[in-house]
């Protein structure tokens, strides 16, 4: 396992620090001393697995592809933005945009989320273990959005194909949302995905699988339909 | 004798009665249509060498073009044969033909061309010289890997067709490869957003421009592109935020679709924008060091001159380069009449029925588009503009053309004068100083 110490180095040395140990065949590498620097950690394209102790800024772990970047703290906006595939661990809690634009991999948060978290989703998972602020999951495209604990205003907003579950309260439903029962299948991928993913000691605090309430988009924005007046007014 | 109100003429009471019918506002492509009533690059005229200053020979003494983005911070700063480059215009707004053609065409130019709302395709990598990769609010496509093989990479706040506002590609044109591409379900109205969807303002920017360096070790250029709305602020903005290149897209800028009302009634246009652009870098002091990209509605060598004059490094085309592609020619008439238009009166890109297979995805119309004909067309009008940029500059005396100023024109109204602050035809002063 290798270090990287990011006091006294600029961001642009601590992320060539960290990529020269994994091009050197180190698949763990632990980072300290963050202090919440922006962009750590961004554009790792290889399968390893960097262990940041302490709290990130912005862009944590962004743009990657297959490597698995875990926080022990908490981060800041844009976690794992435009990710293509790999994973993303929070122990604590993430600010605005938490996997925004993601196609691919796991954006998994123990703690809340800001506004916004799952915007623009292209594919791929984000868990939020505990509760998300407003218009998570605005314009998804495909994906899953788990919400554990409560959803705050405008989820869901316009979306296109991500599916979006939420296990406690919603403040308010985004423009063309529908609620839909949830499937077998649903509560199996819920409790499965959150056995995966959350620990025991996270998972036993959440709601079980069956309990989630299930949104997806209502497809009144996707074409303009002028019967669909008022939906479009709110909308644009 | 029939009398038309001044006030509702006939094109007003037909979009009244079109609204009336449909309840929708009107979308269309290709940039304003308005009759330009304000201040242009035809308002500047050249003057060239006489007595007080010698001309170089027009048609043989070397005047060079070449062009050099992205020398404040990056590794490898982007160097052009010319200072002509091809502006983002997507793959979906855009045929593959288009697109390729575009790249091509701009390479055999040595110059650059800019991928678009839709991610990096493959053929036009392949077929690049030098590829600008757009990251824009939507991030459809969005992929590291194409990022890190760019030569450049762009961070698109807006456009000048429709600053504020973003994209927007009608269901016809989202075909299963298009969809796929942007992770949309096939045939819907892709209307992206206007904000980006991890940073909100100026002080964040800092940060995302520092996050595109990092993706691309330091690299490339990053440019930041704007519509002209407040220039003189937003450029500003942008410099502080660390791009090496800013890019500034006139209100005359084209767009495959959008509200038409935001084509005719939003931004500035492209040669007060240029001047705003230049006073800003000037006041912070960074003129020359962070390069200047002007596009809008640019036209021939001529626009460009002036703009290059003005204080532009480069000029992006978009639509110019589709026209030199056989947007609007003579041509499948009959397809023309079909979606209600015309040759030379066509600006149903947001149709998806394109006569020339530019701006489609229906695969028969996109054959039209030899990839190699379109190549070569490109390629003749970038090196016919680029001569007349030559022509205008050795007449001017210089040996470079990013040697012309300010100084190399006369403003032919007041308002081009006041905004230019050049003296105004006739007169020793600027006009309103």
């Amino acid at each position: 396992m290798a270090e990287v110490t990011c006091e006294g180095r600029s961001i642009r040395e601590i992320n060539v620090a960290i990529k020269s140990h994994i091009r050197g065949g180190d698949n763990e590498i632990t980072v300290r001393n963050p202090g919440g620097r922006h962009n750590l950690g961004v554009a790792i394209l290889e399968p390893a697995h960097v262990t940041i102790e302490g709290s990130a800024g912005y862009y944590c772990g962004a743009l990657a592809d297959g490597s698995t970047v875990e926080v022990t703290g908490s981060a800041g906006w844009g976690l794992a933005e435009s990710m293509l595939n790999g994973t993303a661990i929070v122990h604590g809690s993430a600010g605005n945009g938490a996997g925004a634009a993601i196609r691919g991999g796991a954006v998994i948060v123990y703690g809340d989320a800001a506004a916004r978290a799952g915007v623009s989703m292209k594919g791929g998972l984000v868990l939020i273990g505990g509760d998300c602020g407003y218009m998570a999951g605005f314009m998804g495209q495909k994906g899953a959005l788990i919400v554990c604990g409560d959803a705050g205003d405008a989820f869901a907003d316009s979306m296109y194909a991500t599916v979006c579950y939420v296990g406690g309260k919603i403040a308010g439903l985004g423009n063309d949302t529908v609620i839909e029962a949830l499937s077998s299948a649903d509560v199996e991928f819920l409790d499965a995905t959150l056995e995966r993913y959350l620990p025991f000691e996270i998972r036993k605090t959440k709601p079980s699988g069956k309990n989630f309430k299930k949104i997806v988009s209502g497809r009144r924005l996707w074409n303009f339909n002028q019967r669909d007046r008022k939906i479009w007014q709110e909308a644009l | 004798m029939l009398e038309t109100s001044g006030t509702f003429q006939p094109g007003v009471i037909e979009e009244i009665q079109r609204k009336a019918a449909t309840g929708l506002y009107a979308i269309r492509g290709y940039g304003t249509l308005r009759e330009r009533r304000w201040a242009t690059f035809d308002d500047l005229t050249f003057l060239p060498c006489s007595l007080t200053r010698i001309p170089l020979e027009g048609y043989r003494e070397k005047c060079s073009t070449k062009t050099v983005l992205g020398t404040r911070h990056a590794k490898k700063p982007i160097e052009l044969d010319i200072p002509i480059m091809i502006t983002g215009m997507s793959w979906g707004a855009l045929s593959l033909n288009a697109k390729t053609a575009l790249a091509k065409g701009a390479a055999l130019a040595g110059s650059s061309n800019t991928t678009g709302d839709g991610g990096m395709l493959r053929a036009e990598r392949d077929a690049s010289r030098c590829l600008i990769y757009e990251v824009l609010p939507s991030r459809y496509g969005i992929n590291i890997h194409d990022m890190r093989e760019a030569d450049g990479i762009e961070l698109t706040i807006g456009q000048g067709a429709k600053p504020g506002t973003g994209g927007l590609l009608l269901g016809s044109k989202v075909s299963d490869v298009i969809a796929h591409q942007r992770d949309l379900p096939i045939g819907v109205d892709q209307r992206s957003p206007a904000r980006h969807p991890d940073f909100l303002g100026p002080d964040d920017m800092v940060i995302k421009v520092e996050e595109l360096r990092e993706a691309t070790d330091g690299q490339v250029p990053i440019f930041v592109k704007m519509g002209a709305s407040r220039v003189f602020d937003d450029v500003k903005l942008a410099a502080k935020a660390g791009a090496d290149v800013i890019v500034v897209d006139g209100m005359e800028g084209g767009t495959a679709a959008s509200p038409a009302i935001l084509q005719e009634h939003t931004g500035l246009p492209t040669l007060a924008a240029v001047c705003e652009a230049r006073r800003a870098l000037e006041d912070i002091g960074v003129y020359g060091e962070v390069q200047l990209i002007i596009a809008g509605g640019i036209r021939d060598g001529v626009d460009a001159a002036k703009a290059i004059a003005l204080g532009a490094d480069a000029i992006y085309i978009g639509t110019a380069a589709l026209i030199a592609l056989n947007c609007n020619r003579a041509m499948y008439e009959i397809d023309y009449h079909a979606i209600g238009a015309a040759p030379y009166h066509c600006h149903h890109c947001h149709t998806g029925r394109c006569p020339v297979g530019i701006t489609t995805q229906n695969p028969e119309l996109m054959k039209r588009l030899d990839i190699d004909e379109g190549a070569e067309r490109v390629l003749n009008l970038l090196r016919a503009m680029t001569l007349e940029i030559q022509m205008l500059a050795r007449a001017c005396g210089k040996s470079d053309i990013h040697h012309l100023e300010p100084e190399d024109m006369a403003a032919l109204t007041a308002e081009a004068s006041m905004i230019c602050g050049i003296p105004l035809a006739g007169t020793r002063k600027v006009f309103g100083s």
